[in-house]
């Protein structure tokens, strides 16, 4: 069940992790 | 078929096939927490939605690829792929609700990813076939039912998983939906100059492999759901005995429940929510380039755009958690309250020319967008109960539909005709600001008259020979 949980996890949240950190790259030319 | 032990929970699993709802029956000792992530990999996919228009313009050179020849589509004709969809999604999900509460989020999902998936499929033989009509068909048509039905499918599931903080479960999952945006734009540009040839300019592989992702994605998504047993609850929680004047014990059906003036309030709240942030989240990135001219470069107004989609994204999950602790009308309170002050605020702000003070209102502005969406599952569930929660949130979302389209007109039209009219470009959206205002205010009026509903409306046991029957239908 651990596995399996932290398999589901990894699933959604690395992709969301990339979106975010490519949205806050993009985000950051706001401030420069 | 399988077996269910008087407590609710499925023996093992029999012949009652893959899509049957009692499949999807929780063993003992399930991780609730499970949950959340079957429903995010199915938000965060069609939440790509809101990325669609990173196809616009190249859509547009599907012939000339590097410019628009005379019989490549134009911009206007492709922009009418996404309000088909959205409107789609609004009219879906109101039509297929209560099939969905039947049936159960597994067959909804699966249905979700064949017509989300298979949307892009006939969207990239429209493409092929340089035909609009099926592009229209194809993701405007099948795609927004994917849209409709996977956006509701998670809903009462989750809903009946957290009775504790329904708030929190149903905006993890909604988050997902605003986060899919920020996914979905750079995984299409990577596509795009991935798959582009001297011959071609990508989209129509793209099409193809964003239909295939996702169809997979959400699948994941369908086959880790579960539902919890019959009156489960969660370990060492006790309902309240008294819960607050707003908070039913009660159900209510969903073709009753859209006859009281309770689901008309909570209507004109969400459509009054979603008019004032949308128009905005459409012009963000011209007007805080018009606003602030020659300070604000076009690759700045579009990390500008970005910032307000993780606000977006960030608010659905805040604000909904919030109001598990303030309470469902206090926290549209805050949205309205907060909105109204902060909109009448921007022309000043615009006045005096700082875009930090700027940028941070309209943060808030989206982040509270984004809450509204999330929040209203939980507020429905508070007033209606939990028998037919998603169904009745499938009908609410037609307030979606309507202010997807009231949005972007208001502040398109006011901003061109005070143009017109000879105000400089910078002061040309004062005005919107105090319509959305006004907006604010008749959605802040819906919530204050909001009250319980009337216990006429609520659901009675059927007599025991029909209970049965609905009970094998799964209707409860």
């Amino acid at each position: 069940m651990k596995l399996r949980f932290a398999l589901l996890w990894l699933v959604v949240g690395i992709p969301l992790a990339w979106g975010v950190a490519k949205t806050l790259q993009n985000a950051m030319k706001l401030f420069q | 078929m399988s077996v269910e032990f008087p407590d609710g929970y499925a023996a093992a699993r029999g012949d009652g096939g893959f899509f049957d709802r009692r499949q999807t029956i929780a063993p003992r000792g399930y991780n609730r927490f499970l949950v959340p992530p079957a429903a995010l990999a199915v938000h965060l996919s069609i939440g790509q939605a809101y990325a669609f228009s990173t196809f616009n313009l190249p859509l547009t050179k599907l012939l000339g690829l590097t410019h628009s020849n005379p019989d490549d589509w134009s911009l206007a004709k492709v922009g009418w792929t996404f309000s088909i969809a959205i409107f789609v999604l609004g009219a879906s999900a109101a039509l297929f609700g209560r099939w969905v509460e039947r049936v159960g989020p597994r067959l909804a999902m699966c249905v979700a990813a064949c017509c989300f998936g298979g949307g892009f499929l006939v969207a990239a033989l429209g493409i092929y076939t340089h035909q609009i009509s099926l592009l229209y068909l194809g993701y405007g048509g099948l795609g927004g039912c994917g849209l409709g039905i996977g956006y509701i499918a998670p809903v009462s599931t989750l809903i009946k998983w957290f009775p504790d903080r329904p708030g929190m479960a149903t905006g993890m999952a909604i988050m997902g939906f605003g986060g899919g945006a920020l996914i979905a734009a750079p995984l299409s540009l990577f596509l795009m100059s991935h798959f582009q040839t001297p011959a071609s300019n990508g989209v129509l592989e793209a099409f193809i492999a964003m239909g295939a992702i996702y169809f997979l994605f959400i699948m994941i998504g369908a086959i880790a759901v579960r539902i919890p047993p019959a009156n489960w609850q969660p370990d060492g929680w006790v309902a309240p005995t008294q819960p607050g004047r707003l908070i039913t014990t009660a159900h209510v059906e969903v073709d009753t429940a859209w006859r009281t003036p309770q689901f008309w309030l909570l209507w004109g709240v969400l459509c009054m929510n979603v008019t004032a942030g949308i128009g905005v989240l459409g012009q963000a990135s011209p007007m805080i380039q018009e606003m602030f001219s020659g300070r604000v470069t076009p690759a700045a107004a579009a990390g500008f755009v970005g910032l307000l989609s993780l606000f977006n994204m960030g608010g659905r999950f805040f604000w909904a958690s919030i109001s598990d602790y303030l309470g469902r009308k206090n926290t549209y309170f805050v949205f309205f309250l907060l909105g109204i002050v902060l909109y009448a605020a921007v022309p000043t702000i615009g006045r005096l020319g700082s875009v930090t003070l700027f940028v941070a209102a309209f943060a808030v502005i989206l982040s509270m967008y984004g809450g509204g969406f999330a929040t209203i599952p939980a507020y429905l569930r508070d007033m209606f109960g939990t028998m037919h929660v998603g169904a009745i949130h499938g009908r609410l979302l037609t307030a979606w539909a309507v202010a997807g389209v009231l949005g972007p007109v208001l502040v398109n039209y006011i901003r061109q005709f005070q143009i017109d009219s000879g105000v400089p470009k910078a002061q040309a959206y004062s005005v919107t600001m105090y319509i959305m205002c006004g907006l604010l205010f008749i959605g802040f009026l819906c919530n204050l008259l909001l009250r319980a509903v009337d216990e006429r409306h609520h659901y009675r046991e059927p007599a025991p020979g029909r209970a049965r029957a609905d009970a094998r239908h799964g209707t409860r």
